[in-house]
């Protein structure tokens, strides 16, 4: 019986693995962190399977546990942000006056990402998995006025930390 | 356009994450010998903190140290330090095989790791009983041989043979009971944890990939 549930938690995970990549993206900054945390949430995903009745699709059920596991997680280990890197940063673009390539440019915006804080990551992240705001709101624990609210503020940050 | 709008183009075509395995999946599962393999190094840790504390309060007068007695004096000497290298050289080893356990990522070779971790906590084990016993060897010929009070004893001994034999049956019960206890001791602690580790290593052999 366990043995079948393991299998079927197993298979699914695998399938949908890279939801968990892509937050691991959000969350960290290199390969071994996010190693780590992928394998972090693979255990708070098989801990709290139990509690999952197939009443929600298995993405959508383990975005959740995932986001919030990432979250906690982020918020225990209060990183100090690596301010180095973002200077690096600030510095290529006065450099090449805007005119790099598309894929330095992804770079760079994922780098600012990862400077925002725990809760703004996962409403980043949500946003570009097109939740909408009711979801996002159940998701977080906040009203949809304060998500709204939240985002607005990110886009600025954002702007803020890619254009100085 | 805005910033996140930008990253949303490329985020839903991104898919260039190096795929985990089924295989590595159950791995992560399995994962908790990391932490019963790091308990084994932190009671190791506690362990040597303990004997050193009590070294402390140990006593120091000169027939303690086997002054006089030279040979005796050797072997006191000896099991001062020895058990210090032979648990920081065992406390090395654990560490190496949590190291080893907490990066593995194959199944396959987290079995092999677990049962090396057992064998290296076994003869961590039989080590300190034989050290126990030493110790309790070299209690009793520093008692009886060269404790000064025990010259009347001593005496007694050589006059009556019953006497002698009874002390030697008393040191012999004494010996056994201080390394049952010990044994009692490593098997309770480290038992408990090898027992957790082998049922783990049940379940990996049960996949059967």
């Amino acid at each position: 019986m366990s043995d079948l549930l393991e299998q079927s938690f197993v298979k699914q995970l695998r399938e949908n693995q890279n939801i968990i990549h892509k937050i691991c993206r959000l969350y960290t900054n290199n390969e071994d962190a996010h190693k780590d945390l992928f394998q972090e949430i693979t255990i708070q995903l098989w801990k709290a399977f139990p509690k999952f009745r197939g009443e929600a699709k298995f993405s959508t059920w383990a975005y959740r546990v995932a986001l919030n596991t990432a979250i906690t997680l982020y918020r225990k280990s209060k990183r100090s942000v690596a301010t180095t890197e973002y200077e690096a940063s600030r510095h290529f673009i006065n450099q090449d006056d805007y005119n790099y390539e598309e894929e330095e440019q992804i770079k760079l915006m994922y780098q600012a990402v990862y400077q925002l804080n725990d809760i703004e990551k996962a409403l980043v992240y949500m946003y570009l998995e097109d939740k909408d705001y009711a979801e996002i709101s159940l998701t977080l624990g906040i009203s949809e006025v304060n998500a709204r609210v939240k985002m607005n503020r990110i886009k600025g940050k954002l702007k803020k930390i890619l254009n100085p | 356009m805005d910033e996140l709008d930008k990253l949303k183009k490329a985020w839903n075509r991104d898919d260039g994450f190096t795929q985990v395995s089924e295989q590595e999946i159950y791995g992560m599962l399995h994962k908790k010998s990391s932490s019963i393999v790091k308990w084994i190094l932190i009671v190791s840790i506690l362990e040597i903190l303990f004997w050193t504390a009590l070294n402390f309060i140990g006593s120091s007068e000169d027939y303690v140290m086997g002054k006089g007695h030279e040979g005796l004096a050797f072997c006191i000497g000896l099991m001062e330090i020895l058990p210090y290298v032979v648990t920081v050289f065992f406390i090395y080893l654990f560490y190496r095989n949590f190291r080893r356990i907490s990066t593995t990522a194959s199944v396959r070779q987290l079995m092999t790791d677990i049962i090396r971790t057992r064998k290296t906590v076994n003869y961590y084990v039989w080590c300190n009983l034989a050290m126990v016993l030493a110790l309790v060897i070299i209690g009793f010929e520093r008692a009886f041989v060269i404790n000064p009070d025990a010259v009347v004893l001593n005496e007694k001994m050589q006059q009556d043979a019953s006497v002698f034999v009874v002390i030697i049956v008393c040191i012999a019960v004494c010996s056994l009971v201080i390394v049952g206890v010990a044994w009692l001791f490593y098997k309770l602690i480290y038992g408990l944890m090898l027992r957790r580790l082998m049922a783990n290593y049940k379940e990996l052999e049960k996949m059967d990939l």
